[in-house]
C-alpha cells in the first residue's frame, strides 16, 4: 500500500496510484473506494440500462399481438432505441467534463426510469416507440462509465479498466434476452395473462435501473481526491468553460475518425442486437426460444471480449505505445468485418453460430480496444471526446439498420455481407490518426520541433489559462501519458522553457 | 467424405421438414359455420363463439374413415396478415403460420351426428385481428387429413373481428406514475443534498 504525498493533503488509497491519484493497478475482485468501487457502480449501472433498453426484443412476440404492431412499427422502434442515445452521448460527455461522472450518470439513470416505468402503460405503436426512444437515452451512460474509468485509473491499466466496465455493461444486452422471458413466465405462473403479465415483466429492470443510481449516488465518487462539487468550492478543482471545452473537442480530427471507426464495430453490434434472433429464425427454422439463446450469446461473450480487447491495448502499448494499440485496432476490427461477411455467406446452422461467436469476440474487442486510444485523444475534452465516439457508436447503428435490414431490398444474409464490406472500408480511417508525440500507424513520432506529450496537452489551454494554473491536471496528465511511448524511450526533448506548438 | 456425411445430414433435416402435410393437398369436406355473423366485433374474455361443423354430404361415403379427431382454430384474415410476416400463410402446415388459436383441440370425430357443436369464451391473449375460423380433421397419428372454413377459398367473406383486451389495469397505471414520480423527486432530493454538502465544504 502506498502513501501518496499531494501537495495539500496526505490521503492513503488501497491500490498503488499514480500522481494524480490515479490507480495504477486494477483489480477486479476489490471493491475498495474510491477506483474499485467506482467501477462496480459504473458497471452495474451500464447493464441495467442495457437490460431496459433491449428488455422489448426478447418480449416482442407477446407485445406485437397486445400493441397490433406491424413489421414497419416493430423496426422504426428498434432504431428508435438505439437514435436517442447518439446526442444524449455528446450531452453526457459535455456533462462528465463539467458536472462530473457520478452526478451525471445518476441523473441520466434516474430520468429514464419513468420511461421503463411506462411501457408499462403503452397501448399503440406509436407510444410503444416514444418509450423505446426516451428509455434508449439511458445508453449514454456509457459515456460516464468510460469517463470515470479514465479518470480513475492511470494510462496503464485504462484500457483494461474501460474494457471490462463497457464490456461487462454491454453484457446486459445479452443477459436480457434471458432475463425476460424468465421474469415473463414467472409472472404467467403467479397468474397474470400474457398482456397483462409483459407489463408486469418491466418494473424489474426499471426497479434495478432506479436502485443503481441511489448506488452511485451515495457510494460513488467522482475523482481520487473527492467530488467536483466538493473540489470546485475548495479551489482544487477549476470549473472549466463549455465553450473552450467544446472547442477543442470538435477541432480534435481524431475525435472524429474514432468516431466513425466506432460506429462500425460498436454500431455493428447493436444492430445484430436486434436483427440477429429473427435471422436465425427466418433462414434456418430454429424455435423462438433457440433463436433467443443464439442471439443472448452473441451478446454474453462480452463477457471476456471487449475487456479482452482493452487488456489487449494496454498490452501492446507496454511494448509499442500508442502505435502498438493503433496496430492492433486496426487488424482487430478489420478481422471482424472479415468474419462478418462470411457470416453473411454461410449456409448451415452450425457454421454459422460458429462464425458468429468468433465475429462477436472480434467486434466486441474492437470496442475494447477503440477506448484503450480515446483516453488519450483529449485531457481537458476528455468528456466530449467520449461522448463523441459513444455516439458515433449509436449512428453507426442506426446507419446500418436503416441502409441494409429495413424493408425488403436486401435479404438479410446480403446485408450482413455488405455491412462487413463497410467495416473494411471504414476501419482504413484508422491510418490517419497520427499523435505529434507518439507516431500514427505508418509514421513514427515527429522529430521536428517540441513534440513532446507536454506539448501537445498544453496546447488545449491558452497562455492566460495556464496562467491561472488551470492546466495543472493535464500536465501531470503528460507525464504520465509517457509510457505511450513503447519500452523504446522516444528521443523527443522535453521543453526547457518556452510557449509549446499548437498542435491540431 | 465429410462432405458425403454432410450432405446426408442436410438431407435427412430436409426430409424431417417435409414431414408435414401441405394445406394443398387436404380435402375441404367439412362444413364449419360459427355463430359471429360477418362484421361482427367480438370481445375477448367476455364474448362467446359457438362453432358446428359436419361432414359435406356430397363427398362419397367412407372418405372420412381416417379422421379420428377434430382441431378447430381461429385463423388469421388476409387483411391481419399484412405487414406481419409472423402470421404468414405457408403451404407446409407445419410452417404456417395462418391459425395460431385454438378454439379446441383434438376433439373426437363422431361421423354420425351432423350436429356437432362446441361453444367457447374467446380466451384472453387472443389479439385484436380480423378472423376466420377453420376446423382440421386429424387422424390417429393428429396429421391434419381434411379441413373446413367459414370463409371461401379466397378468405374474403364471412370473416368477423376480435377486440383484445388490452392488459392494462388501474392498479398498474397507478404505479408505473408513482414509482416514475418518485424517480425524479429522489433526483431533486440528489440536487438537494449534493447544493448542502458543497456549501459545507466551501464554508469549511
Amino acid at each position: 500500500m502506498e502513501i501518496s504525498h499531494g501537495s495539500y493533503n496526505q490521503k492513503k488509497f488501497a491500490l498503488p496510484v499514480d500522481s494524480e491519484h490515479k490507480a495504477t493497478e486494477f483489480r477486479l475482485f476489490s471493491a475498495a473506494a474510491p477506483h474499485m468501487r467506482a467501477f462496480h457502480l459504473s458497471w452495474i449501472s451500464f447493464f441495467a440500462c442495457f437490460v431496459s433498453t433491449f428488455a422489448a426484443p426478447p418480449l416482442l412476440p407477446i407485445i406485437r399481438d397486445n400493441l397490433d404492431l406491424t413489421a414497419t412499427d416493430i423496426g422504426n422502434a428498434g432504431i428508435a432505441a438505439v437514435s436517442g442515445a447518439v446526442f444524449a452521448r455528446i450531452a453526457m460527455g459535455t456533462a462528465c467534463d463539467l458536472f462530473g461522472p457520478r452526478l451525471a450518470s445518476a441523473t441520466l439513470t434516474l430520468l429514464t426510469a419513468p420511461a421503463v416505468y411506462c411501457t408499462s402503460i403503452a397501448d399503440s405503436p406509436i407510444s410503444f416507440l416514444l418509450v423505446r426512444f426516451f428509455t434508449g437515452f439511458s445508453l449514454a451512460t456509457f459515456v460516464s462509465t468510460q469517463f470515470w474509468m479514465s479518470s480513475l485509473f492511470s494510462g496503464r491499466v485504462v484500457g483494461t479498466a474501460n474494457g471490462v466496465a463497457g464490456g461487462w455493461g454491454n453484457l446486459g444486452g445479452g443477459a436480457t434476452q434471458l432475463i425476460m422471458p424468465l421474469v415473463f413466465d414467472l409472472i404467467q405462473n403467479i397468474g397474470a395473462t400474457k398482456f397483462t403479465a409483459w407489463r408486469i415483466a418491466f418494473f424489474i429492470p426499471a426497479l434495478f435501473q432506479t436502485l443503481s443510481a441511489y448506488g452511485i449516488f451515495f457510494l460513488g465518487q467522482d475523482l481520487p481526491d473527492g467530488n467536483y462539487s466538493e473540489l470546485h468550492k475548495s479551489g482544487e478543482k477549476h470549473k472549466d468553460n463549455f465553450a473552450q471545452v467544446f472547442h477543442h473537442a470538435v477541432t480534435n480530427y481524431r475525435g472524429w475518425i474514432l468516431a466513425l471507426t466506432y460506429g462500425y464495430c460498436f454500431g455493428v453490434e447493436l444492430t445484430i442486437d436486434n436483427i440477429i434472433a429473427q435471422y436465425f429464425y427466418d433462414r434456418f427454422n430454429v424455435n423462438l426460444h433457440t433463436a433467443g439463446i443464439i442471439a443472448a450469446s452473441f451478446g454474453l461473450a462480452n463477457l471476456f471480449s471487449r475487456p479482452g480487447g482493452g487488456m489487449l491495448s494496454d498490452f501492446m502499448a507496454k511494448r509499442f505505445g500508442m502505435r502498438g494499440r493503433l496496430w492492433t485496432l486496426w487488424v482487430v476490427q478489420t478481422l471482424g468485418g472479415v468474419f462478418c461477411i462470411i457470416l453473411g455467406q454461410v449456409g448451415s446452422l452450425g457454421v454459422s453460430v460458429a462464425v458468429m461467436l468468433v465475429f462477436s469476440v472480434f467486434v466486441q474487442a474492437a470496442c475494447g480496444l477503440t477506448f484503450g486510444v480515446v483516453p488519450f485523444v483529449s485531457r481537458r475534452s476528455l468528456g466530449i471526446i467520449s461522448g463523441m465516439t459513444g455516439g458515433g457508436g449509436n449512428v453507426g447503428a442506426v446507419l446500418t439498420q436503416v441502409i441494409f435490414f429495413r424493408g425488403s431490398r436486401y435479404s438479410t444474409e446480403t446485408g450482413l455481407t455488405l455491412m462487413g464490406v463497410m467495416m473494411i472500408c471504414c476501419t482504413l480511417l484508422i491510418t490517419l490518426i497520427y499523435f505529434p508525440q507518439w507516431g500514427g500507424m505508418f509514421c513514427g513520432p515527429s522529430s521536428k520541433g517540441k513534440t513532446t506529450e507536454e506539448d501537445y496537452y498544453m496546447s488545449e489551454w491558452s497562455s492566460s489559462e495556464r496562467e491561472k494554473g488551470f492546466h495543472r491536471a493535464s500536465l501531470k496528465f503528460s507525464e504520465n501519458s509517457r509510457s505511450e511511448r513503447g519500452r523504446k524511450i522516444g528521443s523527443a526533448a522535453t521543453p526547457i522553457d518556452g510557449t509549446p506548438n499548437t498542435y491540431v | 467424405m465429410a462432405i458425403r456425411a454432410f450432405l446426408i445430414v442436410l438431407s435427412c433435416l430436409a426430409a424431417a421438414t417435409c414431414r408435414g402435410a401441405t394445406f394443398s393437398s387436404l380435402q375441404q369436406t367439412l362444413i364449419v359455420t360459427a355463430s359471429p355473423q360477418p362484421a361482427q366485433v367480438l370481445k375477448a374474455g367476455e364474448d362467446e363463439i359457438t362453432v358446428t361443423w359436419s361432414l359435406n354430404s356430397t363427398f362419397p361415403a367412407g372418405v372420412d374413415s381416417s379422421y379420428k379427431t377434430v382441431t378447430i382454430k381461429l385463423c388469421y384474415a388476409p387483411i391481419s396478415q399484412k405487414y406481419r410476416g409472423w402470421r404468414k400463410t405457408v403451404d407446409n402446415l407445419v410452417k404456417d403460420k395462418t391459425c395460431q388459436h385454438k378454439i379446441v383441440a383434438n376433439k373426437p370425430y363422431i361421423s354420425s351426428s351432423s350436429n356437432n357443436t362446441f361453444t367457447s369464451t374467446v380466451l384472453r391473449d387472443v389479439p385484436t385481428a380480423t378472423y376466420f375460423i377453420r376446423a382440421y380433421a386429424q387422424n390417429s397419428e393428429g396429421d391434419e387429413v381434411a379441413y373446413g372454413q367459414t370463409t371461401d377459398s379466397h378468405k374474403a367473406v364471412n370473416l368477423f373481428e376480435i377486440q383484445a383486451i388490452t392488459g392494462r389495469h388501474v392498479s398498474l397505471d397507478i404505479a408505473s406514475i408513482c414509482f416514475s414520480a418518485f424517480s425524479i423527486l429522489s433526483l431533486f432530493g440528489f440536487f438537494f443534498l449534493e447544493k448542502r454538502k458543497s456549501k459545507a465544504s466551501e464554508s469549511k
